[in-house]
């Protein structure tokens, strides 16, 4: 998806984990380029979260080998290593005794940057996250709603610069819009800052919306890895296809295309529909308006307004299917 | 200002005790009318500041030792390295608490004789016990995502005791201290029958010689001491 992924970040060869007799990570092998966000699904216990630890060293694996930047992560101190690894989870595990800003500057902290540059950082971060550094600096995580506790969570992992972030279901306990909005700011973020971020979820929307790579867990394998269209498209199984939304997975595909990549150009006749849409947004979004409006085309207009196209419903039936 | 207002009732009670424990003896009237039939009605053999200070002493030796032995083993315990021993002292820490002190002193004569070492380790074993459950319960309470958290953004485990455990623990640790110091101040004048000098000696010798006056003298200054030391915790705390 995206053409500046290169070389692989994070390496997995053959991972496997076992406690005692039971397996919870099976043999598992896995790329993430550098700059791109591989999503982890499944459903509980597939052993998502394990394969998530297992990359800090929160867990060791017993077998297989796992390698950051081609070096084998058995070889870092695991302190030294889980400071140069962002790191958020559900429920933000903020420290309650400590004001926002000295939440956020922890890493730092341990780092021994100085303390100039560590509360420019923080204030740089805050205002990342749209977090107004005058009235959340100084509060304390018990002050702040769900959403608000949860960016501080990601500015914090994101406080020492690290190359890669891991991020164990961080919307996972916030109402749907919230979590809508805090995955639009993660994208925006990404979009900036390029880090390799591994995520984990069960929500395969969420799933579908972040990544530039899915990776589908069952019972410690990966049963299927691709793009969110791939994944769309040819859901190599059943259990698969019912993650994806079995047969909802039309309007899913939809809003996960542009409408720019399927709009026609204007007819000869200059005659532009009634109802437009934005180039930039979602199929799911045209089909809604043309539902809604009672119409059959749509304009399809640029951000400054200026019509660029058509969009007819007869190309959502003759192209945008199977 | 702030700072002197928030310790100024510790300090009050502070003044009060040190002035009784000055100037009691000069109560003696009050006193020559509680026990008319006595000759000597204020307690003679030490002075109330020298008794007081031995007593402070005995305490405070107490509970560094029992604040040191046991918030470090409650800390022990509740590591990866220490996990085996968690249900054997968290048992011994409740059951102890059903011992009556008195019963704890005189377990310690035998092993110690006569003075002041026994009362001080009887206090120890005493006074460990709130100390124990309660680091146990506010380490135990810590969050579990708090803690991952902490281990996942690399704070080493000395980091995370002292940043994230202890910190978050401290009320309930200082909750324990200051049961235990309380109890403590009172269960130290029993110490007074096994030799040691404190403040039990004038309730002790008032007890034997059917003299009120020298019970109450020790009574007095034993409960001023309590409620100075109770009041600096709620402040601190």
């Amino acid at each position: 998806m995206r053409p500046d992924a290169g070389t692989p970040m994070i390496e997995l060869d053959n991972v496997s984990k076992s406690f005692g007799d039971a397996v919870a990570v099976d043999g598992i092998s896995l790329n993430v380029p550098a700059g791109s966000l591989c999503v982890l699904v499944g459903t509980s216990g597939c052993g998502k979260s394990t394969t998530l630890r297992m990359i800090n060293r929160l867990i060791e694996h017993t077998g297989g080998e796992i390698r950051i930047d081609g070096h084998q992560i058995r070889r870092f101190n695991e302190v030294t290593l889980r400071r140069r690894i962002g790191y958020a989870i559900q429920n933000t595990g903020l420290f309650p005794h400590w004001t926002v800003a000295r939440n956020i500057g922890v890493v730092p902290r341990l780092l021994k940057w100085d303390k100039a540059r560590t509360r420019e950082r923080v204030e740089s971060l805050m205002a990342l996250l749209g977090l107004d550094v005058e009235a959340f600096a100084g509060k304390y995580p018990h002050q702040l709603s769900g959403g608000q506790a949860q960016r501080v969570g990601v500015a914090r992992a994101l406080a020492a610069d690290p190359d890669i972030l891991l991020m164990d279901e961080p919307f996972g306990a916030l109402d749907p819009i919230t979590r809508s909005s805090l995955q639009a700011e993660l994208l925006r973020i990404q979009s900036r800052i390029r880090k390799t971020i591994v995520f984990v979820t069960h929500d395969m929307d969420e799933a579908l919306r972040l990544a530039d790579q899915i990776v589908v867990m069952q019972a410690g394998r990966i049963i299927q890895q691709g793009t969110p269209s791939e994944i769309l498209a040819h859901p190599s199984d059943d259990f698969v296809e019912t993650l994806v939304g079995g047969r909802d997975r039309g309007l899913k595909r939809a809003s996960l295309t542009p409408v720019g990549e399927m709009m026609e150009s204007l007819p000869d006749d200059g005659r532009v529909p009634a109802v437009h849409v934005l180039q930039t947004d979602s199929m799911r979004l045209a089909v809604s308006l043309m539902l809604w409006h009672g119409v059959s085309q749509l304009a399809v207009v640029d951000d400054t307004g200026e019509t660029v196209g058509m969009l007819p419903l007869r190309r959502l039936v003759d192209d945008f299917g199977e | 200002m702030r700072g002197l207002r928030r310790y100024a009732p510790p300090l009050i009670w502070l003044l009060v005790l040190v002035l009784t424990a000055v100037y009691l003896s000069r109560l003696e009237p009050l006193f020559a009318w509680l026990e008319p039939d006595r000759q000597t009605v204020v307690y003679p053999r030490q002075s109330f500041v020298a008794l007081l200070l031995q007593h402070a002493a005995i305490v405070a030796v107490a509970a560094a030792l029992a604040i040191a032995l046991g918030v470090g083993a409650a800390i022990g315990v509740t590591r990866r390295a220490g996990e085996e021993f968690l249900p054997l002292v968290s048992q011994l820490a409740s059951i102890g608490q059903t011992f009556p002190p008195v019963a704890v002193l005189a377990l310690s004569v035998p092993a110690l004789g006569y003075g002041a070492e026994a009362v001080v380790v009887a206090l120890v074993l005493y006074g460990l016990l709130p100390i124990v459950r309660n680091t146990l319960a506010g380490l135990q309470a810590v969050d579990r995502g708090v803690l991952e958290s902490a281990r996942g953004i690399g704070l080493s485990p000395w980091q995370t005791l002292l940043w994230v455990e202890l910190p978050i623990a401290a009320p309930a640790i200082m909750g324990g201290i200051r049961t235990s110091v309380t109890i403590n101040i009172a269960t130290a004048a029993i110490g007074s029958t096994i030799g040691a000098n404190t403040l039990g000696n004038p309730i002790i010798s008032g007890i034997v010689n059917g003299n009120m006056a020298f019970t109450l003298q020790g009574a007095v200054l034993i409960g001023l001491m309590a409620v100075t030391v109770d009041s600096a915790f709620s402040r601190i705390a």
